[in-house]
Formats: structure tokens, C-alpha cells, sequence
């Protein structure tokens, strides 16, 4: 029998971005530019991709890894005001478990020529699957995927 | 200068009631029974639109005091394990403008003599300076108190 339990947490990650508030919230809103840096993770296969983007709307990511694990992403966002800030709930399943659900928080902030986005997650894991240092570690990664799309976008502009 | 803030905060409530983690369950995921108790006032108003409780599925309640401000809240459920935890994600709205949005996490736990531990966590991002975690907590402690009621009454018809 599974033992049940919730370790919550919250994390914040901030960083800047050498673009403008427009344009690094519009990698957040359109599909096709939030698919290429939010989906890419390598050698795994993304499977189709559905995003709604507005209050009530709801994403939905599956990617299978190297050892056919579907990672299973799905949100509903909860508030967004163009250019300020997008606020989700998502909640994430390996195969049939569902590991952790969440609140995120994406603040964006004009500094200068560029902008500083602030992230905040506030996080219940389930059962033991996942740890806040790990979730951590990957929406980094995830971040550092936003500033490889922005550099892009700027080298083809 | 923007008008738009962001408070995030997490509250802890938890209460150990003389009842069992089916009966405490049962009180949380029943449209009647949640109408019966999880109102911040007593001569407070509420009504549910739509109830659907299952993982993936909306709720949207309205509740507010007679002749005062109408709150909206929609939930989605999240993760349900039928008598020990329901996860659900919501938003608060009023008159147009968003005054929070959350995650709440309600775990039953065993307890001594067949009672029920409930540990309610709510982990939320307060709007604009609408809405603040010590309204939310005096909330949920007057609803708690209420929750503890509703069972005593059941158990007094049984």
C-alpha cells in the first residue's frame, strides 16, 4: 500500500533577460514560442501539445523519456494580466502517479532595456515521487531554456 | 508605477474532530454538507453554480454577507484519495477584479479513538493588496469551528 503523504514547499527563482517585457511575456502566451522552450528536453519525445491561453484555460504536455516514462503536464491558469504576471495551477504525473501539484506564479518586471522575471512556485509533493529540491533544479533549467528562445528569436529578427 | 502586487503565503490550520476520516471526507466532498458549513458568517449567503467533484472537474460557489460583496470562488479538483486527501486548485474573484488565487491541500488523517486529524494547507498568491492571509485564516478557523458543529449534529440524528 502506498503510504500517503504531502511535503509542501515554495521556491523563487528570479532572473534577468535581455529583452523587453513584451517580448518575454509573449514567450510565455503564444504557443509556438512557449512549446519551443518549455518542451525541449533533449532526446525525449513530446507528444501533441494543447495550450488555451486565458483564465479557465488549460495545457497539457506529455513527454515520454529514454526509458518510456510519460512525464504528464497539465495546467489551468488562474489569473493573467498582459506584460504584469500569469498565475497557473498544474499538476504533474509519471505514467498513472500523480507526483505534485502546484501554484505558479510568473512575475515580469521592466529593468532597464531588459526585464527581471520573477517565479514563484508553492508546491504540495505527493507520496514521496518528487522533492522541492529537484522541481528546483528543473524550472532552472526550464528558465535558462526562455533566455536560449529570446537569444534566437534576437540572432533571426 | 504598477497598481499590481503579489503576496504569497501559506497557512496551516488543523483540528482533530471526534469523528471518523470517511465521516470528515464525507463532509468535504458532499454539495449539501459543504453548504451546511463552510461559510465564514453565520447569516452569510452562499449557493453553488456548478459542483463536480472529481479529479479534473469545477466547482464555482458564490458567498458573501446579506446585502454586502458577492465572492465567487472556482476550484478545480486536483488530486482526490477518498478519505485521506483532496488537493484543489482556486481562485477568488469580486465585482470583476481577482483577489487571490490558491492551492489547498486537506489531508485526514487517523486519530486516536477512532477520530479524525484534518490538516488544511493553503498556499496562495494574494492580489493587488485585495485580499490578505489573515482574512483567509480567520476564515478557515470560523469554518473549522462550524465543520466541528455540522458533525456534532449529525452525530446527535444518528
Amino acid at each position: 500500500m502506498t503510504e500517503r503523504r504531502v511535503t509542501h514547499a515554495t521556491f523563487t527563482i528570479e532572473r534577468r533577460y535581455e529583452a523587453s517585457v513584451a517580448r518575454v511575456f509573449a514567450a510565455w502566451a503564444k504557443p509556438e514560442a512557449k512549446q519551443r522552450w518549455f518542451a525541449c528536453h533533449g532526446d525525449w519525445m513530446p507528444g501533441p501539445y494543447e495550450f488555451d491561453f486565458r483564465v479557465g484555460g488549460r495545457e497539457h504536455l506529455s513527454t515520454r523519456d529514454t526509458d518510456g516514462v510519460d512525464h504528464i503536464y497539465d495546467a489551468i491558469y488562474q489569473d493573467i494580466v498582459p506584460g504584469e504576471r500569469i498565475i497557473y495551477a498544474y499538476q504533474m504525473q509519471l505514467d498513472t502517479r500523480r507526483i505534485s501539484v502546484s501554484l505558479a506564479t510568473v512575475e515580469f518586471r521592466a529593468e532597464g532595456d531588459g526585464t527581471r522575471l520573477v517565479f514563484t512556485e508553492q508546491a504540495a509533493f505527493l507520496d514521496g515521487y518528487d522533492r522541492p529540491e529537484e522541481r528546483e533544479i528543473g524550472t532552472r533549467a526550464g528558465l535558462e531554456n526562455l533566455a536560449c528562445e529570446l537569444q534566437r528569436q534576437t540572432a533571426t529578427a | 508605477m504598477s497598481d499590481y502586487s503579489v503576496l504569497h503565503a501559506t497557512i496551516v490550520v488543523e483540528r482533530t474532530y471526534p469523528a471518523s476520516p470517511k465521516r470528515v471526507f464525507a463532509a468535504w466532498s458532499n454539495k449539501e454538507a459543504l453548504l451546511s458549513w463552510a461559510l465564514p458568517g453565520d447569516d452569510w449567503v452562499s449557493g453553488y453554480e456548478c459542483f463536480d467533484f472529481r479529479v479534473g472537474g469545477n466547482d464555482r460557489s458564490y458567498f458573501g454577507p446579506p446585502g454586502g460583496e458577492t465572492y465567487l470562488n472556482d476550484t478545480t479538483y486536483l488530486d482526490i484519495v477518498p478519505d485521506a486527501r483532496i488537493v484543489s486548485a482556486g481562485a477568488m474573484t469580486s465585482a470583476g477584479k481577482r483577489f487571490s488565487a490558491g492551492l489547498m491541500t486537506v489531508e485526514f488523517q487517523p486519530a486516536g479513538n477512532g477520530g479524525c486529524r484534518l490538516v488544511m494547507t493553503e498556499q496562495s498568491a494574494f492580489l493587488d493588496g485585495h485580499d490578505l492571509p489573515e482574512n483567509h485564516e480567520a476564515g478557515w478557523n470560523e469554518m473549522l469551528e462550524k465543520l466541528g458543529n455540522h458533525l456534532g449534529r449529525q452525530q446527535a440524528a444518528a
